[in-house]
């Protein structure tokens, strides 16, 4: 599990680092930095702003976006940045009907830092979105109606009372999708912007040297130690539960018409800018392309195979470090590490341990690099799987395994017939977590990949590339029909409030 | 004396449920009025809409002179100038004691909330908490600062949901006593919502009835005890033993004897005591001994009464089961009901 992490550090202080000065590491790391400042303070606001219209407030279409606007998870970044970019295109159908009719063109090049903080931004607002959403729903509903007894009211409650106690929701949910933006390679790199994961992979694709793609990957790490920090931090001693309090969600009251019409149209418009509009225009353009179906079959077969193996074997790890956690937090600590560790960086990390087995046997070839493909998806979503085990694991009573320990059962026994079973819908939804993302997982399956390996994700990712986006749309929406029906079942469970869990 | 308070046929409904119908009620200044009444009789949406945080479909809210709901529109809470604490005390779990009681404070100085803040801390003996979190507090200090917190902003009223639910035995007992004293002697005016009828009995100034949406009486909790206006206001206080008679030319017989029922229409009716109007007796009716129960200060005995059974409370040297005993009861305790359950005949007027 943490085999990569050393090997970055390890292969960092290698030789043959001579390929890149230290003054590219410093501007890509600059650009990353703006990159996921912005995108972390965009979606932060939106996010906010959609959860609390969706749970706060009644207006024309809110039953569908409370669970809608958490659908563009399934829409991988690179293909949003694919659609965006084809569809302003400086020769695209849009721009040339605006130019012809208002003799302007758009002040407004999507291949820029700028358009890259847009498409992550659509991308990325559902990991705020749903954080909130579920934060709101788990106010006690008195703390809002005490506060209106107390004078405050709207705003004045909104950042006296509900603002602290979500704000730990807020960073964890800000945290994750900086996490992504500082992990993401398909789409900066299609949109032409340089960033530390690019450089990991340029350098080690380009140059061929591990070494200085382990120096792009360093300041990454730091980076996810700290936001893992500040995610962490933001919990701590401050689990705001009162333990015995009836708790009832807060009460939806109704907008008027027109703060109705402007609160629908504000969600319309995020559901748009992360899904429909992207995923529309790809789809828009499928007619007209000839696919290579069986190049693509056989993709999707790797995508999906990938994805299930992954997930199984990562759910398995997880569930064994839950189960082990009381005995050893450190360990669960620091395997969190991983998810704030960009796939990139997790495979630089595995490249060295894996030129050891590689020199030993030779033979090895393509079985081995799929086992560190897994290694590298189970290293970089354990924390995601860990999660969701953890709390199903703590929902089951305690005196539940006490009780099965008294009639005879081993620890590991009772935690097999008893705990497992009761937190049964916990594993699923942890095993569709690391499924989606393996589904959408580009750069550590760029590098990791044996020879002639495809997966949907690195087939959209190669037409793109050689601007062939009309290609690259089918594969991209490949993606999107294989993860929705899991995004929209993760959607229902996440945010359901704690009194009404569903499920075991 | 004016009431403080005044609800006029006050109805609030969910959907086609009606929780709250036509209920009336008044309170006055310096009293402490308790709403009692079952889960779910609609006494907590009553409370609601007092606070402001419901507002009624139909009738009106007065607070002194100022109507603050009727079906044209609602004071929103912040301006009614009410406190209220609620059942689980909601106190804000991210600010500290101090913080938490000077939330409402807004538009005095620093120093001056400051000051204020602590003069309510030592008013209710919660100085040492100042900067304590609301988790490490036990349940009757959250209690107090909730209560401090809700009167910080000087409130003309002090509303109170199931103030002591979350407490138990001696503990509830002890700060019950407490904050009720301290409440006296600042001379608020509170009502307190609760469904425990002993705990209503015990602090109630003003005791209101509620059941199934509608206030069924108010006055003096010895009045409402001794003299329900129906069968189901009665038990909502307390066991009432039922015995059936028959009304003729203004006497009613029953199984426990006659007594005169002045005005009382000719037919069936029927006769309500509390358990402690039932004593044993030289000369009474005679009954037959069906069970016995030891119960601490006595014995409780099972009488046989042919139609109805009755209990009848014993202190020392019980009959066993099969032998008879005599029972009597004192007519003014005795309160008569028409076979709907309403009180038939009064020795006073309804109060309230």
């Amino acid at each position: 599990m943490f085999a990569p992490l050393l090997g970055v550090v390890a292969a960092a202080m290698g030789d043959g680092a001579a390929s890149f000065p230290l003054r590219d590491v410093l501007r890509y790391a600059t650009t990353s930095a703006f990159l996921a400042l912005s995108v972390g303070v965009i979606t932060g606001i939106t996010g906010t702003l959609a959860a609390w219209l969706v749970v706060m407030h009644r207006f024309p279409g809110r039953a569908l976006f409370t669970w809608a606007l958490a659908l563009p998870l399934a829409m991988p970044a690179f293909a949003v940045a694919y659609g965006y970019a084809d569809l302003l295109d400086v020769a695209g159908p849009l721009r040339s009907a605006l130019r012809d009719m208002t003799g302007h063109d758009l002040p407004f090049e999507i291949r820029s830092l700028g358009g890259a903080i847009f498409v992550l931004s659509a991308a990325f607002y559902p990991y705020v979105f749903l954080a909130m959403r579920a934060a709101f729903l788990n106010l006690p509903g008195a703390t809002l109606d005490a506060a209106r007894m107390l004078g405050s009211r709207g705003a004045a409650a909104f950042f006296r009372v509900v603002l602290p106690l979500t704000r730990p929701a807020l960073g964890a949910g800000m945290a994750l999708a900086v996490m992504e933006t500082l992990a993401d390679y398909g789409a900066v790199h299609f949109l032409s912007v340089q960033t530390l994961t690019t450089g990991v992979v340029r350098a080690w694709s380009v140059f061929g040297s591990t070494a200085s793609a382990a120096r792009f990957a360093l300041p990454l790490l730091a980076a996810a130690a700290v936001l893992l920090w500040i995610e962490r931090a933001g919990r701590r001693g401050r689990t705001h539960e009162t333990g015995k309090t009836r708790w009832r969600g807060p009460e939806a009251t109704p907008l008027g018409r027109t703060a109705g019409v402007a609160a629908a149209a504000f969600c319309l418009l995020l559901l748009c800018s992360g899904l429909l509009v992207p995923a529309g225009w790809l789809l828009a353009n499928l007619p007209g392309q000839i696919p290579d179906w069986g190049r693509l079959a056989t993709a999707a077969r790797n995508s999906f195979g990938l994805a299930a193996a992954g997930a199984l074997f990562t759910v398995m790890l997880a569930t064994l470090l839950a189960l082990g956690a009381e005995r050893r937090p450190l360990a669960v600590r620091l395997a969190s590490l991983g998810y704030a560790t960009p796939g990139a960086v997790m495979a630089i990390g595995l490249l060295a341990p894996a030129g050891v087995i590689w020199s030993l046997f030779p033979d090895s070839g393509a079985a081995l690099a799929l086992t560190l493909l897994i290694l590298a998806y189970a290293a970089r979503l354990m924390a995601a799987a860990l999660e969701p085990i953890d709390a199903g694991l703590a929902r089951v009573s305690p005196s539940l395994s006490q009780a099965a320990r008294t009639l005879g059962r081993s620890e590991i026994g009772s935690a097999l017939a008893v705990r497992l079973p009761l937190a049964a819908g916990s594993l699923l939804t942890a095993g569709l977590i690391v499924m989606v993302d393996i589904l959408k997982e580009l750069p550590a399956t760029l590098i990791l990949r044996p020879f002639n390996f495809d997966t949907l994700a690195v087939i959209a990712s190669n037409y793109a590339l050689d601007e062939r986006l009309g290609q690259a749309g089918l594969p991209s929406l490949m993606i999107l029909v294989l993860s929705l029906p899991a995004v929209i079942w993760l959607t229902g469970r996440i945010s359901s409030p704690v009194g009404r869990e569903t499920g075991p | 004396m004016t009431p403080l308070l005044e609800l006029r046929q006050v109805s609030r409904r969910f959907g086609a449920r009606t929780v709250v119908d036509a209920a009336s009620l008044k309170l006055f200044p310096g009293r402490i009025a308790c709403l009692l009444g079952p889960s779910g009789c609609g006494k907590s949406t009553l409370l609601r809409m007092i606070a402001g945080l419901e507002t009624p479909d139909l009738g009106e809210i007065h607070i002194g002179d100022r109507v603050v709901a009727s079906p044209a529109g609602a004071l929103p809470p912040e301006d009614r100038g009410i406190g209220l604490v609620f059942q689980d005390n909601a106190l804000f779990p991210h600010l500290d004691v101090q913080a938490n009681v000077g939330f409402g404070l807004t538009g005095l100085s620093r120093a001056d909330r400051t000051q204020k803040v602590l003069r309510l801390l030592d008013q209710f003996q919660i100085r040492r908490l100042a900067s304590e979190w609301p988790h490490s507090l036990s349940g009757g200090e959250q209690q107090r600062v909730a209560i401090a917190r809700a009167l910080a902003r000087t409130p003309s009223l002090l509303l109170l949901d199931e103030p002591f639910s979350g407490l138990d035995g001696v503990l509830r007992e002890s700060v019950r006593g407490a904050l009720l004293e301290d409440l006296r002697r600042l001379g608020t005016t509170v009502l307190v919502v609760t469904h425990d009828p002993e705990e209503a009995m015990a602090i109630a100034d003003d005791l209101i009835l509620m059941s199934e949406g509608r206030i069924l009486q108010a006055g003096p909790p010895e009045d409402v005890y001794r003299r329900p206006v129906s069968l189901i206001a009665a038990r909502l206080l307390g066991e009432m033993v039922v015995v059936p008679g028959e009304v003729a030319s203004g006497r009613i017989e029953t199984p426990l004897g006659s007594l005169t029922a002045p005005g009382l229409a000719d037919g069936s009716a029927q006769l309500g005591l509390r358990p402690e109007a039932l004593v044993p007796a030289e000369a009474g009716v005679v009954a037959t001994v069906l069970d016995r129960r030891f119960q601490g200060d006595g014995y409780r005995l099972t009488l046989d009464l042919g139609e109805v059974q009755v209990p009848l409370t014993w202190r020392a040297d019980p009959p066993e089961p099969g032998a008879t005993v005599c029972v009597s009861f004192r007519p003014a305790d005795a309160v008569l009901f028409n076979p709907e359950g309403e009180r038939a005949v009064s020795g006073r007027l309804p109060s309230g």
